[in-house]
């Protein structure tokens, strides 16, 4: 196998696997909380930090081999409905994998993301949110699939709490949905290099892609403190049973990616506690070229507005009183 | 010793800072039927409330106000009077402003009679 193709397949696992895992947050809208989510981003804007989010998987490569990421995020509001993040993970690649089939080591590229949330209904527990991630070309290593351009993708976020349904569906109301829909856009459209097996010039078209996922959760903390309680111990009391998706799908400028869709769904559990959010997923591959086998993510969330509600946590412009999280009793 | 460290770090968190104040639980218990008309509502929190900016209030299914007066808060405990209730679904609905400014709020129901 030469290095080129597993650099294509190294850089698609990068898409896949990383570009969505560091940019995470929470968002309340009337009654409803939406729970940082581990592998797409919620559609509000906090002030928050993801530390560590940690995964492990096995890749779409042929032959797949195993990864391993710890990523960050930050996220700080600048208004109450503007907020900037930055984050980067740190990738392990395991033997076969690697430029020399050796493994490999190193950061990927830098990401920041500018959200503005658009619209909040808290009658029906709406959010709309825009927004774009940047991705910073060349700031990673390139032996663990980082890209050397930049790599700009605007994106839409929504959530849809079921709060509003009758009170004869009061078992549904702790539903909710959220979704994201992005356009990656490269910062130039191909790159070239020399094959070392055959001292030929390999072109790479770089794709534009649909990035694009959801997630169904169902809190536990919102069925107690709104429709029932059910007298559960407060351990289940704070739970969050959610499955996510996280996709991406080549678009356009796709000679040499193919346009076959890759990414997850990743079952698992939130743990919601007063000021810090434990995650863990399951993450399975929807096809071949996403991965082989069960990975998994786990990510230790930091509500930076409730550890420093009057300094950190507040927006640096604007309101200081906070909309808080309402649904969450013990 | 890693596992050791981040366990230290979480269990730490919750009393390292102040927080936005959660319903706790609810008397009458949020869905609840009740045999007996209670008298009054009173919710626990999370943390301290600021009783200026915390209220409740108590609504029939037709939408006439049935909490009398403003609500009493001690620390973090609010209550409300009720006036005399019928049979029927009634409406529990607050909100509260944490010491620590954060604002929260909910509602919920309970039901009277059989």
């Amino acid at each position: 196998m030469s290095a080129f193709p597993l650099r294509v397949a190294l850089c698609a696992a990068a898409v896949a696997f990383v570009c969505c895992d560091t940019a995470n947050a929470h968002e309340i809208v009337g009654n409803r909380s939406f729970p940082a989510t581990l592998t797409i981003d919620d559609p509000g804007v906090a002030d928050e930090l993801a530390l560590p989010t940690v995964s492990w998987y096995k890749t779409g490569d042929d032959p797949s081999v195993r990864q391993r990421d710890i990523s960050f995020e930050f996220a700080k509001r600048i208004t109450e409905d503007f907020g900037v993040s930055f984050g980067s993970a740190y990738s392990r690649i395991y033997a076969p994998g690697g430029p020399n089939m050796n493994g490999a080591n190193g950061f990927q590229d830098l990401e920041t993301a500018l959200k503005y949330r658009l619209y909040k209904n808290p009658e029906h527990e709406f959010v709309l949110s825009v927004g774009v991630e940047i991705e910073w070309g060349g700031t990673g290593a390139r032996d663990v699939g980082s890209e050397a351009f930049n790599v700009y993708t605007p994106t839409l976020y929504f959530g849809k709490g079921f709060g509003d349904l009758p009170s004869s569906l009061g078992w549904a109301r702790p539903f909710a949905i959220t979704g994201q829909v992005g356009y990656a856009i490269p910062g130039v459209s191909s790159t070239s290099a020399i094959d070392p097996d055959t001292g030929d010039i390999d072109t790479e078209y770089n794709p534009r892609v649909l990035v694009w996922g959801g997630s169904l959760q169902y809190s536990m903390p919102y069925l107690k403190s709104s429709v029932v309680d059910l007298g559960l111990p407060d351990f289940f009391n704070r739970l969050i049973p959610i499955v996510e998706a996280s996709l991406q799908t080549p678009v356009s400028n796709t000679a040499t990616s193919g346009t076959v869709t890759t990414g997850t769904i990743n079952p698992g559990f939130l743990y919601v506690g007063q000021t810090y959010q434990i995650g863990i997923e399951a993450m399975i591959p929807v096809n071949r070229q996403s991965g082989t086998g069960v990975g998994a993510i786990a990510q230790l969330h930091l509500f930076l507005d409730d550890i420093f509600p009057n300094s950190l946590g507040k927006p640096l412009f604007g309101n200081s009183i906070a909309a808080g999280r309402p649904k969450f009793g013990n | 010793m890693k596992t050791f460290i981040v366990a230290a770090f979480v269990a730490a968190l919750p009393s390292a800072a102040l927080a936005h104040a959660m319903l706790d639980h609810a008397m009458p218990p949020v869905g609840s039927s009740q045999n007996t008309a209670p008298r009054e509502v009173v919710l626990s929190f999370t943390e301290d409330l600021e009783p200026a900016f915390s209220s409740i209030e108590v609504r029939s299914e037709a939408g006439a106000v049935v909490s009398s007066g403003k609500a009493k808060v001690q620390h973090t405990q609010m209550r409300v009077p009720l006036k005399a209730l019928g049979a029927g679904t009634y409406k529990v609905i607050w909100r509260v402003l944490s010491v620590d400014t954060h604002r929260t709020q909910g509602d919920f129901t309970f039901k009277v009679g059989p």
